[in-house]
């Protein structure tokens, strides 16, 4: 490009940056602190306020609840949400228009109104487990992730490959599985992150969904903190943030990074 | 108020490639030059370093007397129109084409003006008011034209302004682009990869080859006398045939080329011929005839033309293309002479 | 391939129908069914349809908290856009290699989750944070400024949560400008500025009211930066309705609440999306 930036304007991105790095560091070194407050630039370094989080039961416990329910839920919500994007790249005239808007819902309504809705007129009305209600409320929450993400590697996909297949021989559902799905695999690997991700950190859906014997990894944080304000909260904060790495290493390997500008 | 362009010793590269090689070239006022050549040939290059994309390594830019080289952009005064229109979308097409106009600040009332007479000049006051995504890829070509032409620049540079129209859109559109130009007489470049697009309207063509021009001269003379090998196979000249001459009777030459093959050549009708040469020959230069002289062949492949049969022949100087009368198509392995045609053969220096 | 034409087009429809049904029934039976349910439920308090709507705008603290949550979400999307959008110019310009770094470093926050971004923000505003150790140790302050439990860090915590997904809309619609209309501007004599101003900016627009539709939405219904950072001090509709749902057992004012967040939210996007598709030229 021919034309240059103004300085004062990369001056205030640079900030921006620095602002989004920042307070994660600021995380990271207070963790790290040997103290019993949380404090920046830690005192002493030591690593037990990492071990405190295995020490802690309520942290191990809804870790592991996390983790089920995003299983759950991502699974789900594959399951659900490939044939229904399929469907709609391959089948769109045969379907109503307003699909599209009925699968946006979930991104429309305010996630506290979902959770609220669940707990009051599932769990509550119904007397349906809580834990059901949260892996709905979860799948439903990433539902139109998955669908978003596979209908746009759809969008990209030849279907006369299908065909091709089908005029050699091959039946239609074994042709579903052996010839279409392989060839959209980067976007189902995308979906998949992406949801599992948005679930594991999900909050406003759990919040309702979740009491005592039953509760995900943020909410039990966020409890945690309001009564002690330790390190150790800092120190979870950090696996998250671990996982959070983790998972894109992992996207760069599979996808490359160029398909998070989605 | 045009102006000539020169362009002397141009070096340009991408990163570490060498796109533009030591190019030079004079566009006189008022002239409409191609450059053309296929894609990577450097010809969209050379214009995006004259309307200041791009910055060449070497060499200087001249519009008239003035140094392009110090001038950004968007101070060149060159119209500009692009292969995909580059229209704003979200401007009507009066404010479009009255863009360049409101940046030199002329006032709405003369804008106005000039516009409308610009648009009934190109057929379009009717869509005045429209957006570009309403329209069709021919009225959005002459939208970008329009807008190129209202600002009355000393030069216009085209980059395959129509390669994205259907063929009978393309012809008609450049028959209307050359008469605009002629009438304005404004100098222009005009890039673009089809040969007859650019014969046809050009007052001269420069063929380019990886970064270089190969042959810069009018339609006529890139037709029938190409310089080099690479411009004669470009022209169409498809055999060419490496040649020693053997012995001279005033302008009659005798040569001899590979496989002891020999053939007369008259310097009258062909120019003059050097010891060592290249003859070159189009299908239409090697008739197939029944015959005793020529070049012995046997024939291979026949393909249906339309207005001839061709012959894919083998000859003891190597595989040969010649063409043959409608009234005698002739089967695989018949034994013929191929007769030269010297209108449509050419004669080239070895290289 | 065997089939007639009208054959196929109804095996079509079966099958196009049947792999969509599981997606609607879900959608239908864990949230339209649910939330309309809720909603309905407001329009059954004793004392008439309306009721619950009268007793919330009659309470002077309700009133208050929805203006509050109003302004609030305003300002972080102000800021979000003018921050987001100055941003993602530079990082649509930016060379290759660079634009790869800068994109990962936007898209990296978004990741970790609301718990841990409003998390730091508590570290830094704290009485011991290092905000305030800073100026105290600058000399600027005696003693240390109870930042925490205020609108202004609830709405810096928000600015921090929503800016990266408005640099990644911005610079998507950025992006989506073809490099030949600005090399088109630039030959008809626009100026860089004049380019900005009459080519690059309408024509970010609709992605701009896109992003800050996103922003003002997330901002109105949250909950966890609210309840971490503003506390019962500074209450928000998230934290109101899940006060009245779950600490008063109010189910009929909580879902009043969730009814009015739901008229918000939708009412906005509504009138977003006839805006956007009539300003939006680049769609053809």
């Amino acid at each position: 490009m021919p034309t240059r930036l103004h300085p004062a304007l990369i001056g205030v991105a640079g900030l921006v940056f620095v602002f989004f790095v920042g307070p994660l560091v600021i995380v990271l070194g207070a963790a790290l602190s040997d103290t019993t407050y949380l404090t920046f630039p830690p005192q002493g370094l030591s690593l037990r306020w990492f071990e405190n989080i295995f020490a802690i039961d309520a942290f191990r416990r809804t870790m592991l609840t996390s983790l089920q329910v995003a299983f759950l839920s991502t699974f789900l919500a594959l399951m659900i949400g490939i044939p229904a994007a399929y469907a709609m790249s391959r089948h769109r005239v045969h379907l109503p228009g307003c699909l599209s808007t009925l699968f946006v819902l979930p991104v429309l309504v305010p996630e506290l109104v979902v959770g609220f809705s669940l707990l009051k007129n599932v769990a509550f009305q119904l007397h349906a487990p809580i834990f059901l209600s949260l892996v709905i409320g979860h799948t439903i929450l990433i539902l139109p992730y998955a669908i978003r993400v596979v209908s746009a590697s759809l969008a990209q996909f030849d279907f006369s490959i299908e065909e091709a297949a089908i005029s050699l021989g091959s039946p239609r559902l074994k042709t579903f599985f052996t010839v279409l799905l392989p060839n959209i695999r980067s976007g189902i690997i995308a979906a998949f992150i992406l949801a599992f991700i948005t679930s594991i950190n999900d909050v406003s859906i759990s919040i309702f969904l979740t009491g005592p014997g039953l509760s995900t990894l943020p909410i039990q944080l966020l409890a945690h903190m309001e009564q002690f304000f330790d390190p150790t909260v800092a120190s979870v904060s950090v696996l998250l943030m671990g996982l959070t790495v983790v998972v894109m290493a992992v996207v760069e390997r599979t996808l490359g990074l160029t398909f998070l500008a989605k | 108020m045009t102006k000539a362009l020169s362009l002397h010793n141009i070096t340009a590269h991408y990163g570490q490639t060498k796109v533009l090689d030591d190019l030079s070239l004079e566009v006189a006022e008022g002239e409409l030059v191609s450059l053309l050549g296929a894609s990577g040939c450097g010809k969209t290059t050379t214009l995006r370093l004259v309307a200041g994309f791009l910055k060449a390594t070497a060499g200087t830019i001249r519009l008239g007397d003035e140094d392009l080289a110090r001038l950004p952009a968007h101070k060149r005064n060159i119209g500009l129109v692009f292969q995909n229109y580059a229209l704003f979308p979200h401007l009507s097409v009066a404010d479009n084409v009255g863009f360049g106009l409101k940046q030199r600040g002329v006032s709405g009332q003369e804008r106005a003006a000039r516009v409308g007479a610009m648009l009934e000049r190109v057929g379009l006051s009717a869509l005045a008011h429209r957006l570009p995504n309403a329209l069709s890829g021919g009225q959005k070509q002459r939208v970008a034209l329009a807008r190129a032409l209202v600002i009355e620049p000393p030069l216009l540079m085209f980059d395959e302004p129509l390669s994205n129209l259907d063929a009978k859109l393309r012809v008609e559109m450049r028959l209307e682009i050359r008469r605009l130009q002629q009438a304005n007489g404004t100098t222009s470049v005009y890039v673009t990869h089809d040969q007859e697009e650019a014969f046809s309207i050009s007052d001269r063509v420069a063929i380019m080859h990886q970064g270089r021009i190969m042959q810069f001269d009018t339609p006529e003379n890139l037709y029938r006398r190409p310089a080099n090998a690479f411009v004669a196979r470009f022209v169409g000249f498809e055999t060419l045939l490496p040649m020693v001459v053997s012995a001279r009777h005033g302008a009659l030459v005798e040569a001899r080329a590979a496989g002891g093959v020999k053939l007369s050549l008259d310097e009258a009708g062909l120019g003059s011929i050097p010891d060592h040469f290249v003859l070159a020959c189009r299908a239409e230069g090697l008739g197939v005839t029944a015959g005793a002289t020529g070049i012995p062949a046997v024939l291979g492949l026949r393909t249906y033309l339309g207005r001839a049969y061709q012959y894919q022949c083998e000859t003891p100087a190597g595989a040969l293309v010649a063409n043959g009368p409608l009234n005698q198509p002739l089967e695989l392995g018949a034994k013929v002479q191929l007769e030269l045609v010297p209108e449509q053969c050419a004669i080239l220096r070895r290289e | 391939m065997g089939l007639s034409a009208r054959a196929r087009y109804s095996r079509g429809q079966f099958a196009g129908q049947a792999l969509v049904l599981p997606a609607v029934l879900l959608v239908l039976v864990g949230l339209v069914l649910p939330v309309g349910a809720t909603l309905s439920a407001t329009f059954g308090a004793p004392g008439g349809p309306l009721s619950a709507y009268d007793a919330f705008f009659a309470s002077g603290f309700r009133r208050t908290v929805l203006l509050r949550t109003v302004s609030v979400a305003l300002t972080v999307t102000t800021i979000a856009v003018v921050l987001g959008f100055c941003t993602a110019y530079v990082v649509s310009r930016a060379p290759g290699w660079l634009k790869s770094i800068l994109i990962i470093a936007a898209v990296f926050p978004l990741l970790t989750g609301v718990v841990v971004r409003s998390f730091a923000w508590l570290v830094i505003l704290g009485k011991n944070g290092i905000l305030n150790d800073a100026l105290m140790g600058l000399g600027l302050i005696e003693q240390p400024l109870s930042l925490l439990y205020t609108p202004g860090a609830v709405v810096v915590a928000m600015v921090y949560l929503f800016v990266p997904l408005m640099i990644l809309t911005l610079v998507g619609v950025l992006d989506a400008i073809p490099d030949e209309l600005i090399q088109a501007s630039a030959s008809l004599g626009a100026s860089p500025m004049a380019t900005f101003t009459q080519v690059i900016l309408p024509l970010a627009v609709p992605g701009l009211i896109v992003g800050a539709v996103l922003v003002f939405t997330g901002s109105f219904t949250a909950y966890a930066t609210p309840q971490l950072l503003g506390g019962e001090q500074v209450m928000m509709m998230g934290t109101l309705m899940y006060q009245q749902a779950m600490v008063t057992f109010d189910w009929v004012s909580a879902s009043t609440i969730a009814a009015i967040m739901m008229v918000v939210t939708l009412g906005i996007v509504a009138v977003m999306n006839s805006a956007a598709r009539r300003l939006n030229p680049m769609a053809s």
